[in-house]
């Protein structure tokens, strides 16, 4: 069994706004372990970067609040680190890369100076010597050192997400988080960010939390999956569980909504209705008002978040034996 | 004059830049028959939205015709046109700022029916209004809600109820889907689909997704650098695709299925600069199987047969 990673129990988000309080995360469960990729699937709103911002320490206060939870790394809980220790444990050991490079580099810096400002910050080195090592990092995601004096707006979306990467890996960090790296990217520059990404992942061996709305990205890059729906954690298990054995009617609902490339259909089988205002979350199971197979009982009780198979969670009824029908249908 | 409802042809649109003329769109060519589907597919620039802007007479071409139906529409003067707006409607790509903030939803879908004063009676207005929004999938009870209101899917459907308001023949569904989540991305082509085949609308529908297209249209045209690079029908397209750009396309999908990994061809590179192009394949600086020749002259295009096209020097060798 690989070691853990990061450990997160009962992590509890909540933003208190003017219009009430909207609980972003609830209770949500998460391992990842050494030199493993865990992809988090979910819509809009469904938490997954709020998760993401919790971990980095960053989720706005106020209005937002940790209100409960532990996130361990190695064991030891950062959530009771103090500011100070934060920041040497940021962009060291956990590191993010952010969804949009087009804002997430600074404008009126040299992309070099952008990489060596994490180096200088964690690794105690002179101005040359963290330069010299952003130029090494640069051409590790394959951009030729003689644009590294270039500005962000001289590089093109697919580049600046390689320097955002760049950034994210300039002081090997132990776990990297990935909020959704290549959703503004065109497929084929997609294709070219993700194959860096799983090659510098083997080479580096850093464990990855990859976030994302895309299943098929998933399948590319993951060893785990974790579906999310309004702020907890629906369903996970291992990349074949979860595709080949999906449980959850969420699961299957998000399968079947995506247009197979290999098929032929004439209507998609979408998930009917929206997904839930998080300031005013439904009772019960959160997906029964969309939900195929909701009884009454779903709408008054919170099912269980259990294990069916080994390493392999859903949270519904069906698989407490509680509902009527045995099993979700697959998806067709 | 042609048999098909819509004929394009030679269609160009230049804009004037600082640094030359950057050629949005060079030369496309295309038919769609009555209450069929067209896919535009390409990545960003390439010219697919200034194509379909180009359809609605948006924006106005550089050169080349647009038959709608027999009559060449870039000819018309604009009080002609105006019959023409009814018949021709765009969807576009982002509900979030093709909204008016300050126009509740009731006053959005009514506005082209107060342009084009279809129906004087305020009771019919309204009527219409509802019927609508029934149609599209929008609650009675949102009439009143201004766009911050509402969320991605439904302002996407206030946006279909506004183009469908005239009773148009032909949409152009400018990425209808791409700004939307999933679960509401298949609610909205579902919704587009049904209209299709309850009123028989024609649709140009634009996307950088492939599987979107794939289960919307009858063919698909292939844009790379403001040039048609590969048409032909869906089926023969997926099954056979000719060009080396949509071979790369197509194997750059991310399949969400673990048992049909595809072989990945990984281009080299970056869309060039669409500005002054050199008189040589635009594909050839990415292709793999470029060669001198490839570098000397534009391609000309390639009757395969059967509807399949593809704008490749090299197609009867690779």
């Amino acid at each position: 069994m690989q070691k853990k990673l990061l450990e997160i129990k009962d992590l509890t988000i909540k933003f208190h706004t003017d219009d009430g309080v909207v609980e972003a995360v609830n209770k949500v469960n998460l391992t990842v372990h050494e030199g493993e990729t865990l992809g988090i699937v979910g819509e809009t709103g469904a938490g997954k970067t709020t998760t993401a911002l919790g971990i980095m320490g960053l989720v706005d206060c106020p209005p937002g609040r940790i209100e409960g939870g532990s996130i361990l790394l190695d064991d030891r809980d950062i959530l009771r680190l103090n500011e100070e220790e934060y920041r040497k444990l940021r962009g060291k050991d956990i590191s993010m890369i952010f969804q949009d490079p087009m804002t997430a580099l600074n404008p009126v810096f040299t992309v070099v100076d952008q990489i060596a400002e994490v180096i200088a910050n964690h690794q105690q080195l002179g101005e040359k010597e963290a330069e010299k090592k952003a130029i090494e990092m640069l051409e590790l995601v394959r951009i030729p050192a003689e644009r590294a004096y270039e500005y962000p707006h001289q590089f093109s979306g697919g580049m600046k997400q390689r320097v955002v990467i760049a950034i994210a890996l300039a002081c090997n960090p132990r776990l990297l988080i990935a909020d959704e790296p290549t959703t503004a990217l065109d497929v084929t520059i997609q294709a070219q960010v993700l194959e860096l990404m799983k090659d510098l992942k083997t080479r580096s061996k850093t464990s990855m939390m990859l976030i994302t709305h895309d299943l098929g990205v998933v399948s590319e890059i993951c060893d785990q999956v974790a579906i999310m729906y309004a702020g907890e954690i629906v369903e996970s298990g291992s990349l074949e569980d979860i595709f080949e054995n999906p449980l959850h009617p969420y699961t299957n609902g998000l399968f079947g909504s995506i247009p197979d490339i290999d098929k032929e259909v004439e209507f998609l089988s979408p998930i009917e209705g929206l997904v839930p205002d998080p300031s005013d979350l439904p009772k019960g199971c959160k997906f029964h008002p969309r939900c195929k197979y909701a009884q009454h009982l779903c709408s008054i009780e919170e099912p269980v978040f259990q294990e069916t198979s080994p390493g392999h969670y859903a949270k519904c009824f069906v698989y407490e034996g509680k509902l009527p029908v045995k099993e979700v249908k697959k998806y067709e | 004059m042609s048999n098909h409802y819509i004929e394009v042809k030679d269609l160009k649109k230049y804009f004037q830049t600082p640094g030359g003329n950057l050629h949005a769109v060079d030369g496309v060519n295309f038919t769609i028959g009555k209450g069929k589907t067209i896919g535009v597919v390409g990545e960003s620039g390439c010219g697919k939205s200034t194509t379909g802007r180009l359809m609605t007479m948006l924006l106005e071409p550089t050169a080349g015709e647009i038959y709608f139906d027999g009559k060449d529409i870039t000819k018309l003067t604009n009080t002609e046109m105006v019959e023409y707006r009814k018949k021709i409607q765009i969807i576009f790509q982002d509900p979030f700022s093709s909204l008016n903030p300050r126009k509740t939803v009731f006053h959005s879908i009514a506005e082209p029916l107060e342009i084009h004063k279809v129906y004087p009676k305020k009771a019919e207005k309204e009527n219409k209004v509802y019927e609508l929004m029934e149609l599209v999938g929008l609650s009675e009870r949102f009439v009143n809600s201004y766009p911050h209101e509402l969320d991605g899917g439904r302002r996407q459907r206030i946006g279909i109820a506004r183009a469908l308001a005239l009773n148009p023949e032909f949409i152009v569904c400018d990425e209808p889907v791409s700004a939307l989540d999933v679960s509401i991305q298949a609610q909205i082509l579902n919704l587009l689909k049904k209209l299709q085949l309850q009123f028989g609308y024609t649709y140009m529908f634009i996307t950088h997704d492939l599987s979107v297209v794939k289960h919307f249209s009858e063919e698909i045209m292939v844009m790379y650098l403001g040039q048609m690079v590969e048409k032909a029908p869906v089926k023969e397209l997926f099954a056979n695709p000719r060009h080396p750009y949509t071979r790369a396309l197509l194997s750059a999908i991310p399949v969400p299925n673990l048992k049909k990994k595809k072989e990945r061809i990984l281009l080299q590179g970056e869309i060039t600069s669409p500005i002054n192009p050199k008189n040589e394949c635009r594909f050839a600086a990415r292709c793999s199987f470029a060669t001198e020749k490839c570098r000397e002259e534009v391609p000309e295009i390639t009757d395969l047969g059967g509807g399949h096209t593809v704008r490749c020097l090299r197609i009867h060798e690779i």
